[in-house]
């Protein structure tokens, strides 16, 4: 390949005051990293709701929560993404509308939009991790609990769920992660996140190769830093000899 | 303090595992229950505090009916301590945060005053040192006895034991027995789904024999090992007591 390489591109003025190309990255990445983790936020709790709703004794709990899962398991992302951005907001009260679309900045009404994607899309997906979570302990111990006189809120928040959450931290990690590239949808809808940043850059600068060999860096980067984080936390909640934890 | 009165559980439309019971356990008297596998022995201690729910007739907890719709089922179990074959302690609790968690959250006990009485009773059963070890790291026997002490914790009336030594290798089997004989003796009412005849005969005030679903023998241990009533009594107490199974 014959190619000349020229890394001095993100030094220099994208002719916007005083910016270089390496701030478009930066503010990118901001928006790529608040995206993600509010997207986590959501996806977590509801996530959490969803399965603990699946293995509830009672019938409509577990049937609602199923048909959540299937809804928003089985419909591409990006589809889901441009029902949120662009029907969605057609559907409600008009004031509210108008607010959406006139009044609220095309970037935060872009961000709100990916936001309630997103989240309630992995949600779905962490929903069945909690709910194999749960399933995976030994049904003495919901036994023993009731026994004690524990009321369900209480086996579930004090006995099931911290034991379940030990289980699935791996696949939980690589949920979350998921969540950090999956936010990358967000340029097609022009929310300049980390993608939309890089696509401009190469567009301005018709230097192709070296923006996205920068996107590909930083994306990498950041997730290497989210599993080695994600491990940690793994090995302080620890419980010595806990079976499921696997290894020692 | 225990009442029976006329009740059968099925399992599907089947399997009929309780038959016809009536059966009474005073306050302060040891119950033991035993019978060939399958006979419906844990099935009948688990009704009493609805880990299985029955079908027909009634049940009573002193003044309380247990199957009754209306009765509030978490306040009964405050009341019926109930000790599994697994031990069923929590894995991600320390020895002490075990025994502390149910007074804590459903006694709504001090913390402080819930580890007071919890130390006082690892120091009933000899664990006193292990209070801030994890259960992977205790032995079957300490396991258990952890389990009794947490049973413990929340002052139950009755004590249920289902077969509580049936998961222990043998040289185990002592040291659990042993507590469970010091807490009859300190006047607890208790009724002990167990294989151990030896328990049985110096412990129990009353052996129960189950088989198929049914009551067969209801008498004093004496009784039951010089002269029990039935064939199928007699062919069990042959095979359990057996020096050796050839």
């Amino acid at each position: 390949m014959n190619y000349n390489w020229d890394w001095s591109v993100f030094f220099k003025s994208t002719g916007i005051g005083s910016e270089i190309y390496l701030d478009w990255f930066i503010t990118g990445l901001g928006w790529t990293v608040a995206l993600s983790l509010s997207s986590w936020v959501i996806a977590l709790l509801l996530g959490t709701v969803l399965g603990v709703m699946r293995t509830l004794p009672g019938r409509f709990a577990a049937r609602f929560a199923t048909v959540y899962v299937e809804l928003f398991r089985n419909v591409p992302l990006l589809v889901q993404l441009f029902v949120w951005y662009f029907l969605v907001p057609d559907w409600l009260p008009e004031k509210l509308e108008l607010w959406f679309k006139q009044d609220l900045h095309p970037a935060t009404s872009a961000f709100i939009s990916v936001t309630v994607c997103l989240g309630l899309f992995t949600a779905a997906r962490v929903c069945e991790q909690v709910r194999t979570g749960i399933q995976a302990l030994p049904r003495g111990q919901a036994m023993a609990a009731y026994a004690l006189g524990l009321r369900l809120p209480q086996v579930y928040r004090k006995v099931l769920l911290p034991q379940a959450f030990r289980i699935i931290i791996p696949p939980l990690t690589s949920e979350f992660l998921n969540v950090f590239k999956n936010s990358s949808v967000a340029s097609l809808i022009g929310l300049m996140e980390l993608l939309a940043q890089t696509k401009q850059t190469a567009e301005f600068t018709a230097n192709l190769f070296e923006a996205f060999t920068l996107a590909t860096v930083i994306y990498f980067v950041l997730n290497m830093a989210l599993m080695l984080i994600m491990r940690g936390v793994e090995k302080r909640v620890r419980v010595p000899g806990l079976i499921a934890l696997g290894g020692k | 303090m225990i009442r029976f009165n006329n009740v059968n559980k099925w399992y599907g439309r089947e399997h009929h595992v309780l038959k016809n019971i009536n059966l009474k356990v005073n306050a302060g008297e040891v119950v033991v229950v035993c019978g060939p596998s399958g006979s419906g022995k844990s099935t009948l201690i688990r009704t009493i505090n609805q880990l299985e729910p029955i079908e027909q007739g009634e049940i009573w907890v002193d003044e309380v009916q247990v199957n009754n719709p209306r009765t509030n089922i978490n306040r009964l179990r405050e009341e019926v301590g109930f000790v599994f074959q697994h031990f069923n302690l929590y894995p991600h609790l320390s020895v002490l945060d075990n025994i502390t968690l149910a007074p804590i959250k459903v006694k709504k006990l001090a913390p402080e005053a819930a580890r007071e009485r919890a130390l006082e009773l690892l120091v009933r059963v000899g664990l006193e040192h292990k209070r801030d070890a994890y259960p992977s790291n205790l032995s079957g026997g300490q396991q258990q006895r952890v389990a009794i002490a947490r049973g413990l914790a929340m002052q139950p009336k009755v004590m249920l034991f289902d077969e509580p030594t049936s998961a222990l290798d043998p040289e185990m089997i002592g040291e659990v027995l042993q507590v469970m004989q010091d807490l009859a003796k300190s006047g607890m009412t208790m009724m002990v789904v167990t294989h151990e005849m030896g328990f049985a005969r110096e412990v129990a005030d009353r052996v129960i024999f189950l088989d198929h679903g049914e009551i067969l023998e209801d008498t004093q241990p004496e009784w039951f090992f010089t002269r029990p009533q039935h064939e199928r009594s007699r062919q069990f107490l042959r095979q359990v007591l057996a020096p050796m199974h050839g």
